[in-house]
């Protein structure tokens, strides 16, 4: 088990593998371009450098595909994942339970139907610089945890089994709910399938250019509570007594992750089991210390995340199968692992 | 100064108070056991102590500074808690456990340094943990646990530790071991120790005070010898004991005798009347309290025959869906007479089990204790009226009527 020293090193080792990972992904596809090519396109948009960079040998309509369509779409994929990731990895630590994730427990759904609202209402304000779907979409996520942690609580704890049945409940309710809307107001089948199981097509630069700062930010921040929540893990009242103020943990951390879980389904629709998978491979490997596994599961989940959605979209090419087709099929075999090895608390 | 000063103290967790008008000093580097039985206050006291819990009247005062004024984090390096459960189902190792002791010291962006490992090393040294500081804290058996979460609190520096029943659950050698680190942090260190403890005889054994707490209430303070008294333990145990002075360790020492209303119960014989599922509550909480139980007359296969049956309880019993036969009437009225009183469940009365009630009415002249518990309003009677004035002559006679078990219980 890597502990303490190799805290920087796992770091440094898992942004090596993002930064390949985006390179390697953004070159498998239809049109054929060396990884050692996407560089350099990344590059040759980097002021100062660009001037060393020679892009004489690429063909431009290679270019065009990997800047305007690949990049933005890998980029934005690696901010989802990474966003969902730490947000499971947060609300596992906050409800002391391995089986907490945005989608599990409902609040991506909450998130979607928020967003939906939005839509077919015509939301267009921007306040502080999010769009009305991102706050529909946040409003609803919050809304989705709050019936659901109180639905799942039984006095002060959460009980894996509740925890999952209120979750499931509320959240296909949602879903559902959600459909209905999609099917009312545009009849558009497709459409609903893509949001309803996720995907992360044809988006462009502009959800990603939009997300980067809030999520990076809401990442850091969340980082800010590793200590805590690593505390929180020993129990309440021996946090308490730490002198931590275990409410307002509770409330930031529940806040920060349902954000999070928020702008990325506002952008991506619903992709599932993200937030279950990666922080549990990351406890296997580096042990429960937030302080690595926070970090550690956003560069594991964006690199996750951009792989499930390189298959997504070159599996049975030109047809894109939704992203969250491909996690669930990880996931959910996943989630009945952990199920029967974990058969003896729940 | 004290190091803890109680005036007054109120808490309730909704509307009826759990600890009542509590007061109380403790000094500066002293060792104090808060004793009592069950459900008497003793953990909320240690919580409220702590902060956890905010007082609904009265005062706490730590160090003369009133407990609420001190900032969360001041009060960690104040008082450090070892709550009662200490399970923790998380690979952490025994040395970052230890290290999260430091965290009211550290800013947020603070990383550990020299002198925090210096802290930990320490308090694992104390503790005797150190050969266990690469091992996992869920991998480890319970009296090591219960050593490192102390170490954690070590490394919390503080002048005051309070522990919820740190020696439940362990073996006799390693409660031992844990009381004699406490007395020997309490002595060598001059650290304030005050714990939640069942068992008596060690808290005599170590304490230089103990707080006896019953119903919320303080029954005695002061040292072993002023509080551990017979009159004390039969007030709040409601058990006979012996307290003489351990020849080996020279403090005292309580020997239980027996416990008052089991002992008495044993020797009362008490006759059922039920039937349909009427005396299921009733069969359950006098068998639990140690009667002698005998029931009829029943019909073979009703729920209350089933249940006496599985207590193996004696009943005189009746063949299915049938009225109560003379043969069975008889055998009723014998096993009535080895009883010492009978108690009739809020059963509904008819032709069929009409005799039960003449049965009752026969042990009543013989002068037996009836009690009759009728505990809601809904219609007994289908014979016409002739049970309900059955009932009225009974109740003249001088049967009891009542509205609960537990008052049936309180009178018997």
């Amino acid at each position: 088990m890597i502990r303490k020293s190799g805290y920087k090193l796992t770091i440094t080792f898992l942004i090596t593998l993002l930064i390949f990972s985006i390179g390697l992904f953004s070159a498998i596809g239809t049109a054929k371009v060396s990884v050692g090519d996407i560089f350099k396109i990344l590059l040759s948009k980097v002021p100062m450098i660009k001037n060393y960079v020679d892009l004489a040998d690429i063909p431009s309509s290679s270019v065009t595909i990997i800047w305007n369509i690949r990049l933005p779409r890998v980029l934005l994929g690696a901010l989802v994942g990474a966003s969902l990731s730490i947000a499971g990895a947060a609300f596992q630590g906050m409800f002391k339970n391995p089986m907490a994730d945005p989608y599990v427990i409902g609040i991506s759904s909450g998130a979607a139907l928020g967003a939906t609202i939005a839509i077919v209402l015509k939301v267009n304000f921007i306040l502080l610089g999010f769009s009305g779907i991102s706050l529909f979409a946040f409003i609803g996520a919050l809304a989705t945890v709050l019936i659901v942690y109180n639905i799942a609580r039984i006095k002060n704890k959460v009980p894996i089994t509740t925890l999952l049945l209120a979750g499931v409940a509320v959240g296909q309710f949602l879903t559902a709910i959600m459909s209905f809307i999609m099917v009312i107001s545009d009849r558009d089948m497709v459409k609903i399938t893509y949001w309803t199981l996720g995907s992360l097509a044809g988006k462009g630069w502009e959800p990603v250019l939009k997300m980067t700062i809030p999520a990076i930010l809401c990442m850091i921040v969340i980082c800010f509570f590793a200590r805590e929540l690593n505390i929180l893990l020993t129990g309440e009242e021996s946090a308490q007594s730490l002198g931590i103020d275990v409410e307002r943990i509770k409330t930031y951390i529940l806040l920060l992750g349902t954000f999070i879980t928020a702008i990325s389904v506002s952008v991506s629709g619903i992709i599932g089991f993200v937030g279950l998978i990666i922080p549990h491979i990351v406890r296997l490997i580096f042990g429960p210390d937030h302080r690595i596994l926070l970090p550690s599961s956003a560069l594991l989940g964006s690199i996750f995340m951009i792989f499930a959605d390189t298959l997504a979209r070159t599996l049975i090419s030109p047809i894109e199968i939704p992203v969250g087709i491909i996690t669930a099929l990880f996931g959910g075999p996943f989630f009945i692992y952990l199920l029967r090895t974990r058969k003896k608390s729940i | 100064m004290y190091a803890i000063s109680v005036k007054d103290l109120e808490f309730g967790y909704r509307e009826d108070l759990v600890l009542k008008k509590v007061s109380f000093n403790i000094r500066d580097g002293s060792f104090v056991s808060l004793i009592g039985p069950n459900g008497s206050g003793k953990s909320t006291l240690l919580k409220t102590l702590n902060n956890l819990y905010q007082p609904r009247g009265g005062s706490i005062r730590l160090y003369d500074r009133d407990l609420s004024s001190y900032k969360k984090r001041e009060l960690a390096r104040k008082i450090a808690l070892v709550p009662q459960e200490t399970n923790i189902d998380y690979d952490f190792t025994v040395e970052e456990i230890v290290m999260m002791g430091r965290h009211p010291y550290k800013k947020r962006f603070e990383m550990e340094d020299e002198s925090d490992f210096k802290i930990v090393y320490e308090a694992m040294k104390m503790t005797n943990t150190l050969s266990l500081r690469d091992r996992l804290i869920n991998q480890i058996s319970g009296g090591e646990r219960q050593r490192v979460i102390i170490a954690k609190a070590l490394a919390q520096k503080p002048s005051i530790i309070l522990l919820d029943e740190p020696t439940s659950n362990l073996d006799i050698n390693h409660q031992m071991d844990i009381l004699n680190l406490l007395k020997r942090l309490n002595r060598e260190n001059g650290l304030t120790v005050i714990l939640v403890i069942h068992d008596i005889n060690l808290a005599c054994r170590y304490s230089d005070q103990i707080i006896f707490l019953k119903d919320g209430q303080i029954l005695g303070m002061g040292s072993p010898e002023e509080v551990v008294t017979i009159e004390n333990m039969e007030n709040a145990y409601n058990m006979k004991v012996a307290i003489e002075r351990n020849k080996y360790t020279n403090t005292l020492h309580l020997t239980p005798i027996e416990i008052k209303d089991r002992g008495e119960n044993k020797n009362k014989r008490v006759h059922i009347v039920c039937g349909g599922g009427s005396g299921q509550e009733l069969i359950n909480s006098l068998y639990s309290e140690g009667f002698q139980l005998s029931l009829g007359v029943l019909n073979v296969g009703d729920s209350d025959w089933e249940l006496a049956r599985s207590l193996n309880l004696p009943m005189v019993e009746e063949v299915p869906f049938s009225g109560i036969s003379d043969e069975a009437h008889e055998n009723n009225l014998r096993m009535l007479e080895r009883v010492d009183m009978v108690v009739i469940s809020n059963v509904p009365i008819g032709a069929g089990n009409l005799k039960n009630l003449l049965a009752a009415k026969e042990a009543l002249e013989k002068g037996k204790r009836i009690f009759y518990i009728k505990d809601d309003d809904l219609e007994f009677d289908y014979t016409n009226g002739e049970a309900l004035s059955l009932i009225g002559l009974m109740k003249e006679r001088g049967m009891i009527t009542l509205n609960s078990i537990d008052q049936l219980l309180d009178e018997i």
